[in-house]
C-alpha cells in the first residue's frame, strides 16, 4: 500500500512516462483490472448461450474488446471469440450496432 | 464407433408459428434422431425471444435449444430438413462432447489441486463456506477510493 502513494506522487506526468519508468500503469486515466474475467471466476467452458456472460465483451459499437482493454488472456479470448461468433449467428447479440 | 457424439442443436422458428408446430417439429427430430439410433438427452424451450437483428423481416423468435447424442449422419440429415423447414429462420449445429471434456478435465485438476495443497496446510481438502478468500476486487476498490480523493 505505501508504495502504492509514493507511486502517486508522481502521477500528474502523462501515461507516456509512467511506461517508460517500466512500471505497470497502476493509476493511470484508465485503469482497468487487468485479471482475465475467465480466469478469475474459473470459468472452463464459456457457454454462447449466456448472454450475460458476454455482454461484458461487446461494447456499444457490437465489435469484440479487445485484450489489451479487458485483460483476458489469449487462451479465453479465442474461445470468447467462438462464443461470441456463435453467439452472433443465433441472434443472440447483434454483428452491429449503429 | 463415431455414434456417441454430443451435439447442441438449437433453432430459431418463426414466432408466428403456433405451438403445435413447434412440438411437431420436436417429434420430427426426434423421429430422425431415432432412426439413426441416438438420443435426445435434453430439449429447452426459451419461447419468444426478441432478436439482436431482423432475420428476413423477423423481429421475434422462438428458440429450441436440443442437446443429442448421435453421429454425424444424424446431424446431417436433421440438418437437411431444418434447411427445408419453412417455418425455421435459423439453426446452428454445435459439437459440444469435447469441449465440455476438457472443461471437465480442468475443472478436476484444479480441484485435485486444491484438495492436494489445502491438505499440505493443515485444512480439510474442501473450503468451508464461511472461509474468507483473497479478493481482488476489493484491493482495487480501495485504490479507486483514493485515487479519487487526490
Amino acid at each position: 500500500m505505501s508504495d502504492e502513494r509514493s507511486g502517486g506522487r508522481g502521477r500528474g506526468g502523462k501515461k507516456d512516462d509512467k511506461a517508460k519508468a517500466g512500471e505497470r500503469p497502476r493509476g493511470g486515466f484508465f485503469r482497468r483490472r487487468r485479471v482475465c474475467k475467465f480466469c478469475a471466476d474459473k470459468i472452463d467452458y464459456i457457454n454462447y448461450k449466456d448472454v450475460r456472460l458476454l455482454m461484458p465483451f461487446i461494447p456499444e459499437r457490437g465489435k469484440i474488446q479487445p485484450r489489451r482493454i479487458s485483460g483476458t488472456c489469449a487462451k479465453h479470448q479465442r474461445a470468447l471469440q467462438t462464443a461470441i461468433s456463435r453467439a452472433r449467428q443465433l441472434a443472440l447479440i447483434p454483428y452491429v450496432t449503429d | 464407433m463415431s455414434q456417441n457424439r454430443q451435439y447442441e442443436l438449437v433453432y430459431i422458428v418463426a414466432p408466428e408459428t403456433g405451438e403445435q408446430e413447434v412440438a411437431d417439429l420436436h417429434t420430427q427430430i426426434e423421429q430422425i434422431v431415432q432412426r439413426f439410433q441416438g438420443t435426445v438427452d435434453k430439449t429447452e424451450n426459451w419461447g419468444r425471444r426478441k432478436l439482436a437483428y431482423e432475420i428476413g423481416h423477423h423481429k421475434e423468435g422462438v428458440y429450441v435449444v436440443e442437446t443429442l447424442t448421435g453421429s454425424g449422419e444424424m446431424v446431417k440429415e436433421i440438418e437437411r430438413r431444418l434447411r427445408v423447414a419453412d417455418a425455421i429462420i435459423r439453426y446452428l449445429t454445435v459439437r459440444v462432447d469435447e469441449d465440455l471434456r476438457v472443461a471437465q478435465r480442468r475443472h478436476d485438476e484444479r480441484k485435485s489441486t486444491q484438495a492436494r495443497r489445502r491438505t499440505a496446510r493443515g485444512l480439510p481438502p474442501e473450503p468451508q463456506p464461511g472461509e474468507r478468500r483473497g479478493d481482488m476486487d476489493e484491493e482495487d476498490d480501495r485504490m479507486e477510493g483514493v485515487e479519487v480523493g487526490r
